[in-house]
C-alpha cells in the first residue's frame, strides 16, 4: 500500500480483532454397555458442551464512499458479520466503531404483517428500518411508483403475489438514507425486470457516494457494485483488497490453488449416469499453471477406464465463466470403442479457443451417439474437471495485430468472434 | 490526488454523523437515546397489533368492551349473588369487581405480554436492530388503549348504579389513571425479569398462563379486600396483605368507592415490588437482549 497515493477519505466504519463465539450443545449419545452410575451420569448430562468461532480476529477499515463486497462460502461467517456491526447480536471479543447511521436490509419484508394493507406496511416497515413517519410522508409516492403496485396500496397484503410484496419490500427498504447501507443477498428478488430494476436502484446509491457493505453470491453483482472486497473462509478473513482477485479466491483458483494434474474418479457425478465408463486422472501438459496466453493451445491427457463395453464414444469439453455461465464448448468426435475392463488415454489439444481473458471451469463429458442422432452423457464432470485463467492481452502477444482488446472488459463478453472484416467507404 | 493529510477531526465533521461504538458484554451507552429515537416504532407496533386483532371482525373493538364485561357478570353472579359475599362499602358489587377487572387486566397483560417478548417477535429482532424494549413497550400501549376503553365502560356502570342504587362515586375517581400506573408497572418490570429466563426454560412459557390464571383468584378481584382478609387465618393474613397486586386493586378501589379506607401495607408492599423490579428487569432484560438472537 504504500507507493499508493495516500486515501484521504474519513474511515466511516471499523471492524478491530472481532470475534464470535458460539456454544453449541449437542445431544450426546450414549456408548452401549455401561453400568448404571455411568447411565445415571449420561442422563444428568444429555449435553455436551462445544465452542464454536463463528468469527475469529476480523479486522478491517471502510472508507466513506467504499462499497466493499463480503464473499465467502456458506457458513464462512458473512452473514455473522454483518449482524454484528448491524447490532443484532454482539461480538464476543474486539470492537466495532462507525459514524452516522448503519440501516441493514438483511431480508427482505422484515415486519410485513399479511393482515395489514400496502400502505399500512409502509409505514410499519419503515419504522421498522428507523424511518420517521414524515420521511415516509415525502417518499411514499416514490415507494409506490418504484414498486409498481398501483392501485393495490390499499389491498391487504395477504391478497399480493409474492412478486408484489417483494417489490414493495425492496421499494421501502431501497428508500432508507443511511450513511452505511448493509444489504445481505436481497438482491435476487422479483422477476427479471424487477431484478434489474433493483439493481439499477443499487448502483444509483453506490455512485451516489454511500457507503455499502455488501454479501451476494452473485459474482456480477459483487463485480459491478463494489470497489473492494474481503474474502472470508471458515470463520478467518483471507483477504482484503481488489475486487477481481477476491471472486478468484472464491472461486478457488487463486495461483496457489491450482494444479495441472488431478484425479477425477472420485468427483461427483450426476445420479442418471450407469457407470460403465469412467474418466479416471486429467493431466495438463506443455503449461505448469493453467495460464495461458490468448489463444494458446490448451493440451491434456485424459484416462478413461470403462468398466464395461461401450462403443462409439466422444468428448465434450464446456467451459464455464467463474460465474457458471457456459461460455463456449469444444466436441472431440472420437468415436473410441473400449472392451470390459480397458483403460485408454485420450489426447485432447484446443488449439484455438478464442475465449476472452479471464477465469475459467473446464467440464467434460464423455459421450455415446444414439440410434436418434442424439447425445447421451455416459459420463460426466460439472461444473468443472479443471481450471484454466486466460491472461489479458499483453503486448507481448504478437499474434493480435489490433490493439483494441488489449485490456478487456468482461462487460464484452466471454469469447471473441475473430474472422471480422470491414472498410471505410465513401457515401455515395 | 495529492497526499493530503490525514486528519481525524475534520473526518467526523464531514460525516455529521454520531460515533457508534459496538463492545462485547453491552458497554453501550447509547441505549436510553436509541429508545427516544426508536419511540414511533413502539406507536407504530401498538397500532399493528390493534388494527390486525380486529381485522376480518364484524363487532371489531367491541371485543374489547365485551370480555371484561361478561367477565364483570360472571363475577358478580358467582361471588356476590350465589356465595353472597360482601361488598366494599357502599358500591354495588358489579362495580367493585370492574374496578378490579381494569387493573389486573393490565398488570396480567404486562407481565405475559413483557415476559414472552424475546419470542413473540423473534422473527423481527434476528433481522433488524432496535432497542429490544420497544417491542413489548408497543405491546404495552396496545394493552393501554383497551384498558381505556375498559375505564369508559366503568363510568357507564357506575353511572348505570348511580340511577338503580344511588350509588355516587368519589371525587377521587379522578385519580383513578395515576393508580393504574402501577399495576402496568409493576407487570412490566415483573415481565422484563422473566423474558431471558424465557429463552432459556420455555416452560415459563406454559406456565405463566398458568400462574396468572391462578393469581386471579388469589388476589382479590371478583372478592373485596376486606371479605379476603376476614377469611385468611390471623397468622399469616400479613403474608395475603403484602401481594402487590392486591395492593394497586385497593388503591384503584379506594379511588371510586367513597366510604373504602385506603390500605397502606398492601400499597406500600406494591411501591416496593415496584421499586425493586424496574431496576432489576431491566437489567435483567438488558443482559438478555444482547445475546438473545444466539439461543431463540
Amino acid at each position: 500500500m504504500a507507493e499508493k497515493t495516500v486515501d484521504n477519505r474519513p474511515v466511516i466504519l471499523k471492524v478491530e480483532n472481532v470475534g464470535k463465539k458460539y456454544v453449541i450443545r449437542n445431544m450426546r449419545t450414549m456408548p452401549q454397555n455401561l453400568t448404571k452410575g455411568q447411565m445415571l451420569r449420561y442422563k444428568l448430562k444429555k449435553y455436551e458442551k462445544n465452542d464454536f468461532w463463528a468469527l475469529k480476529d476480523i479486522s478491517f477499515e471502510v472508507r466513506k464512499g467504499d462499497r466493499l463486497a463480503i464473499v465467502g462460502r456458506n457458513g464462512a461467517g458473512k452473514s455473522t458479520l454483518l449482524k454484528l456491526i448491524s447490532r443484532i447480536t454482539e461480538p464476543t471479543e474486539g470492537r466495532i466503531e462507525y459514524y452516522g447511521r448503519v440501516a441493514a436490509m438483511l431480508e427482505v419484508g422484515t415486519g410485513f404483517n399479511q393482515e395489514l394493507t400496502g400502505r399500512e406496511n409502509v409505514y410499519l416497515n419503515g419504522a421498522i428500518l428507523g424511518m420517521s413517519k414524515e420521511e415516509i410522508d415525502k417518499r411514499f409516492d416514490g415507494i409506490v411508483e418504484f414498486s409498481e403496485i398501483g392501485e393495490f396500496i390499499d389491498t391487504p397484503v395477504k391478497r399480493y403475489s409474492s412478486g408484489m410484496m417483494v417489490r414493495l419490500a425492496f421499494a421501502v427498504a431501497s428508500t432508507m438514507d443511511p450513511d452505511i447501507l448493509i444489504v445481505d443477498e436481497v438482491l435476487s428478488v422479483g422477476d427479471m425486470k424487477f431484478r434489474d430494476k433493483c439493481l439499477r436502484r443499487m448502483n444509483e446509491i453506490a455512485t451516489s457516494g454511500k457507503t455499502i457493505l455488501c454479501v451476494s453470491h452473485v459474482m456480477g453483482i459483487v463485480r459491478g457494485l463494489c470497489n473492494r472486497a474481503i474474502v472470508l473462509e471458515r470463520g478467518k478473513m483471507i483477504y482484503n483488497g481488489e475486487v477481481e482477485h477476491a471472486i478468484k479466491l472464491y472461486n478457488g483458483i487463486a495461483e496457489e490453488a491450482r494444479n495441472t494434474s488431478r484425479d477425477l474418479f472420485d468427483l461427483p457425478r450426476p445420479k442418471y449416469l450407469n457407470e460403465k465408463i469412467r474418466m479416471m486422472h486429467v493431466d495438463i501438459i506443455e503449461n505448469s499453471t493453467c495460464i495461458y496466453k490468448w489463444n494458446e493451445p490448451i493440451r491434456f491427457l485424459l484416462r478413461v477406464e470403462a468398466k464395461a463395453e461401450a462403443k462409439d464414444v466422444s468428448l465434450r469439453a464446456v467451459f464455464r465463466c467463474d460465474s457458471g455461465t457456459p461460455a463456449s464448448v469444444a466436441f472431440l468426435p472420437l468415436h473410441a470403442d473400449f472392451k470390459a475392463g480397458e483403460t485408454k488415454t485420450i489426447y485432447v489439444s484446443v488449439n484455438q479457443h478464442n475465449l476472452a481473458p479471464g477465469d475459467y471451469k473446464v467440464g467434460l463429458d464423455l459421450t455415446q451417439e444414439n440410434p436418434y442422432d442424439i447425445f447421451n452423457n455416459v459420463d460426466s464432470i460439472t461444473p468443472e474437471a479443471f481450471f484454466i485463467t486466460v491472461k489479458n492481452l499483453g503486448s507481448q502477444d504478437h499474434e493480435i495485430e489490433d490493439d483494441s482488446a488489449r485490456l478487456w472488459s468482461n462487460a464484452w463478453g466471454n469469447s471473441r468472434i475473430m474472422d471480422v472484416t470491414g472498410e471505410v467507404r465513401d457515401s455515395e | 490526488m495529492g497526499k493530503k493529510k490525514y486528519n481525524q477531526n475534520t473526518d467526523i465533521d464531514e460525516i455529521n454523523g454520531r460515533k457508534t461504538v459496538i463492545e462485547p458484554n453491552g458497554k453501550n451507552f447509547q441505549y436510553w437515546k436509541d429508545i427516544w429515537r426508536y419511540r414511533e416504532l413502539a406507536f407504530n407496533l401498538a397500532k399493528r397489533d390493534i388494527t390486525v386483532r380486529y381485522k376480518q371482525t364484524v363487532i371489531g373493538m367491541g371485543w374489547s368492551i365485551i370480555s371484561p364485561v361478561i367477565n364483570m357478570l360472571i363475577m358478580s353472579f358467582i361471588f356476590g349473588s350465589v356465595a353472597n359475599l360482601e361488598s366494599d362499602g357502599s358500591a354495588p358489587y358489579s362495580v367493585m369487581v370492574y374496578a378490579g377487572i381494569i387493573p389486573w387486566t393490565l398488570f396480567s397483560r404486562n407481565l405475559s405480554i413483557t415476559s414472552t417478548t424475546f419470542l413473540s417477535s423473534a422473527a423481527l429482532m434476528k433481522k433488524v436492530y432496535f432497542p429490544r424494549i420497544i417491542s413489548p413497550l408497543g405491546a404495552s400501549f396496545a394493552a393501554l388503549i383497551d384498558s381505556a376503553i375498559s375505564f369508559a365502560v366503568l363510568l357507564l356502570i357506575i353511572l348505570i348504579s348511580f340511577f338503580l342504587n344511588g350509588f355516587t362515586p368519589c371525587w377521587r375517581i379522578l385519580l383513578v389513571p395515576v393508580f393504574l400506573l402501577m399495576p402496568i408497572v409493576l407487570g412490566f418490570s415483573v415481565g422484563l425479569f422473566l423474558s431471558p429466563l424465557n429463552i432459556r426454560f420455555r416452560d415459563l412459557n406454559q406456565a405463566i398462563p398458568f400462574l396468572l390464571q391462578i393469581g386471579q383468584y388469589v388476589t382479590p378481584v371478583a372478592y373485596s379486600f376486606a371479605v379476603a382478609c376476614a377469611a385468611v387465618p390471623q397468622k399469616i393474613r400479613f403474608v395475603y396483605e403484602l401481594n402487590p397486586v392486591a395492593g394497586a386493586i385497593n388503591a384503584v378501589r379506594w379511588c371510586i368507592i367513597p366510604d373504602n379506607a385506603f390500605h397502606w401495607p398492601s400499597f406500600i408492599s406494591s411501591l416496593v415490588f415496584i421499586a425493586v423490579f424496574i431496576p432489576v428487569g431491566i437489567k435483567a432484560f438488558r443482559k438478555g437482549e444482547r445475546t438473545f438472537v444466539d439461543l431463540v
